[in-house]
């Protein structure tokens, strides 16, 4: 039916309209990026749209006419957030030096304020003097009042002004008073005001204006802060932040995200509070992977056995055994954290015990390995009676004719054809468990961990979900640290798939 | 009879003992979804009296938009379902029939790319959705369709395992006859490949549904506004505090999530086995 309908001409409209659709959707979204000044999405929003039209009107690209949208969304959302997280380790990147070094040198000089001695306050009205931001000032101890403009100040005559029971002055000639959501939508209340050039006012709020002095300047030839006050020089550390010549320990915040090289994968071999629970969490992951896949093939495998008879009620059991593996895996975990509760908890009510499961890192560790047992057994049931079937039934019987007894054919036979069959599987398997995030992360959040110590690591954290608690945790997240695991974890998954893979020989279908 | 006891009662037992294994936490989850009090706790393993409250408080609680998060997990499962198997099957097909310049290259860069691990990736995406959200607030952060996009980044890498499977298991006889009278590769694949795999992809497209029916961090990532959430995300966040009077609630609405997965996997379980042997793992 489809494919009689599309046919020649009905086939080329239809292509023609899906281009110039899909080309004029992309290009007002190039656009709009180009005019917010996001050039790099622009650039890469225009080069899709050249493809596109080169692609589908070109006779010469017919492979690349089945893979393009494929290899586009996988550049966009794959290939690119992955490159970024390349370069991001090879970058100092953390709470504390997350922006740019033009972002942090406008905000070091923005809070680089220091009032005078006297700690001047001022009452104003935020306002417009001749077409420019102005403040109105009463300077009531002096009886003194008049405007200041970010160049120039205007000294008022007390006559000519304005002024409320508090002796506060309210307005003035040539001022207009702005109303706040006027302040707010102008930039009115960020700016200084001359006050004597030294010093000079900054909006505290609406009605207070205090006095204040550059402490820092920056000298752009040497690229330092050099402090107005003691002299001090500030001075790049190459490492994303500006630091006292004479004391090291005196930092300009906020620093920026510096290039660092390898110091992020140094550190993780070097620094032994980044070393020490990295190899702690890493043994616990290859811990935590092998007793999975060992208990999960162990069950699954038993069961296999034990129904791989035509027993009474074999599709019974079958029916109920592959509910866990069919139920939604996020729901099933959060509900077996919900069973594990201390208080009010299926699983210590049963055991009459009031055992704190995941405030206690061997319980929350046998919880962990539990419920994934429970997840993951009904997978390795039904690929074990697969593969028990596809098992020659004349070895087992030339086995038993040779006096085997069942133990026996099992340990020597069964068992050594089946893990030949299945190791590409359990292989499979170790990988993905070495990066179940949602396991660790929905029922025990990698904890428990020792919060007052500021440990990151917790007692069931898998490297997956304490590289997760580096970059987005609670405490301080470090995302150049945190990229430079992700690449490591990246060669440790990679090899051993691609061990699984040479085993399997799925690359060899494909030559 | 002690032969039969001999022969199949430690299958039985087995049997039994594993199934009650697999049935304790749903049949606990089913009890107090009908229980009011409303905690994962065993009053009793025979329901006194049932109670519908907690599905009361699914569907009339306003601080619980459960059947706006049923229908952004089903709309948004549905589209990535569709549109992946989309993409996912010109991939296997080009993958699997066509000659051409860096094939196995780009296998290979495909399987590696897929082995970095994903989650990781999250700030980088975060920082570029964000941006993508300055000239296009329908597409950046916090939208659904810019999970959905972010879904389908992974589209091509994650079916075409599965698909190339079954495509290499149609004749190749078929689509060689058809170049021989004269066919491109393009009315190759619409009017042989396409009909001829259509139910296979179906069932891969309907896999692909419970797997992205499934996905959580990304979801809970993107989807900020409480209504915009999918029920993954939406029930994890609503026991987020632990308090005890919300489980009942929650376990009413994991039954009503997961019973349209549950169906799709149960009428789908001969394919998804003959897949897993093939070397898939379910996520």
């Amino acid at each position: 039916m489809l494919s009689g309908l599309i046919r020649g001409k009905v086939a080329l409209f239809i292509k023609i309209a899906l281009i110039a659709l899909s080309t004029a959707v992309l290009l007002t979204l190039s656009q709009s990026a180009f005019a917010k000044g996001e050039y790099v999405i622009a650039g890469f929003l225009f080069i899709v749209i050249l493809l596109v039209n080169y692609t589908y009107f070109s006779k010469r690209t017919v492979p690349l006419k089945f893979f393009l949208p494929g290899i586009i969304l996988l550049t966009a959302f794959v290939l690119t957030p992955i490159l970024y997280t390349l370069v991001m380790s090879t970058y100092n990147y953390k709470t504390g030096n997350y922006i740019s070094k033009e972002e942090a040198l406008g905000r070091i000089q923005a809070l680089a304020l220091e009032q005078d001695e006297d700690a001047t306050a001022f009452d104003i009205v935020v306002g417009e003097y001749q077409s420019s931001p102005a403040i109105l000032v009463s300077d009531i101890n002096n009886n003194a009042y008049f405007i200041s403009t970010p160049e120039q100040r205007i000294p008022l005559d007390k006559a000519r002004v304005e002024i409320d029971e508090y002796q506060v002055a309210q307005s003035a000639e040539g001022f207009t008073a702005l109303d706040s959501g006027e302040i707010s939508s102008s930039d009115a209340a960020k700016k200084r005001y001359f006050f004597d050039g030294t010093y000079f006012i900054v909006v505290e709020n609406l009605n207070v204006g205090a006095v204040f002095r550059q402490s820092l300047e920056y000298l752009p030839e040497q690229d330092v802060f050099r402090s107005l006050i003691t002299g001090d020089i500030y001075r790049d550390n190459n490492n994303g932040n500006y630091v006292n010549e004479n004391n090291k320990d005196d930092f300009l915040e906020p620093g920026w995200r510096d290039p660092s090289w390898f110091t992020n994968y140094i550190r993780l071999f070097n620094d032994e509070r980044v070393r020490d629970p990295l190899i702690s969490v890493f043994i616990w992951t290859v811990v935590f992977a092998t007793l999975t896949v060992i208990t999960q093939f162990a069950f699954g495998l038993l069961l296999a056995l034990a129904l791989n008879k035509p027993i009474r009620g074999r599709r019974f059991y079958r029916s109920i055994l592959v509910l866990p593996y069919a139920m939604p895996s996020v729901m099933s975990i959060l509900i077996w954290g919900g069973m594990f509760n201390t208080e009010f908890g299926a699983i210590n009510e049963i055991l009459g015990r009031d055992i704190a499961w995941f405030q206690d890192p061997t319980f929350a560790r046998v919880a962990v390995i539990l419920v994934n047992l429970w997840l993951g057994f009904p997978y390795f049931y039904l690929v074990s009676s697969g593969s028990l079937q596809a098992i020659p039934s004349e070895l087992l019987e030339a086995a038993a004719i040779d006096g085997a007894n069942p133990r026996q054919i099992f340990r020597k036979v069964t068992l050594p054809l089946l893990l030949q069959i299945l190791s590409p599987l359990l292989i499979a398997s170790f990988a993905f468990n070495f990066n179940n995030f949602n396991l660790i992360y929905l029922l025990t959040g990698g904890g428990p961990r020792n919060q007052l110590d500021g440990e990151i690591a917790g007692a069931t954290d898998i490297l997956i979900s304490y590289t997760y608690q580096i970059a987005f945790g609670n405490n301080l997240q470090d995302l150049g640290l945190a990229s430079a695991i992700s690449v490591l974890i990246f060669f440790l998954v990679a090899s051993i798939s691609l061990y699984g893979v040479r085993k399997s020989k799925v690359l060899e279908s494909f030559s | 009879m002690t032969r039969w006891l001999k022969e199949n009662l430690w299958r039985h037992i087995t049997g039994v003992v594993m199934c009650l294994f697999a049935l304790f936490p749903l049949y606990l989850v089913v009890l107090s979804s009908f229980n009011e009090s409303g905690s994962l706790q065993v009053t009793s393993f025979i329901p006194k009296d049932i109670s519908f409250a907690n599905y009361k408080v699914l569907f009339n609680d306003e601080r619980i938009p459960y059947l706006t998060w049923m229908k952004n997990s089903l709309m948004i499962s549905g589209f990535v379902a569709i549109v992946s198997v989309i993409i996912g099957a010109a991939s296997a097909f080009a993958f699997s029939r066509l000659r051409f310049k860096g094939k196995r290259f780009g296998i290979q860069l495909l399987l590696l790319i897929q082995m970095f691990p994903a989650i990781l990736a999250l700030s980088a995406l975060y920082v570029i959705m964000e941006r993508v959200y300055k000239f296009a607030p329908g597409l950046g952060i916090g939208t659904q369709m810019g999970l959905v996009l972010v879904y389908l980044g992974g589209a091509m890498g994650v079916n075409i395992w599965l698909l190339k499977g079954f495509v290499d298991s149609i004749p190749a006889e078929l689509d060689e006859a058809a170049k021989i009278d004269g066919a491109s590769a393009m009315q190759t694949y619409w009017q042989i490949f396409v009909p001829l795999a259509a139910p296979v992809l179906a069932v891969v497209s309907l896999l692909s549904f419970i797997g992205t029916f499934n996905e959580f961090i990304l979801a809970r990532l993107f989807l900020i506004e409480v209504e915009t959430r999918t029920v993954a995300v939406g029930l994890q966040q609503f026991i987020g505090g632990q308090f005890s009077e919300n489980w009942g609630p929650f376990a009413a609405g994991s039954i009503i999530a997961s019973i349209p997965i549950v169906i799709i996997f149960l009428s789908l379980q001969k394919y998804i086995v003959s897949g897993l042997t093939a070397g898939s793992v379910k996520g």
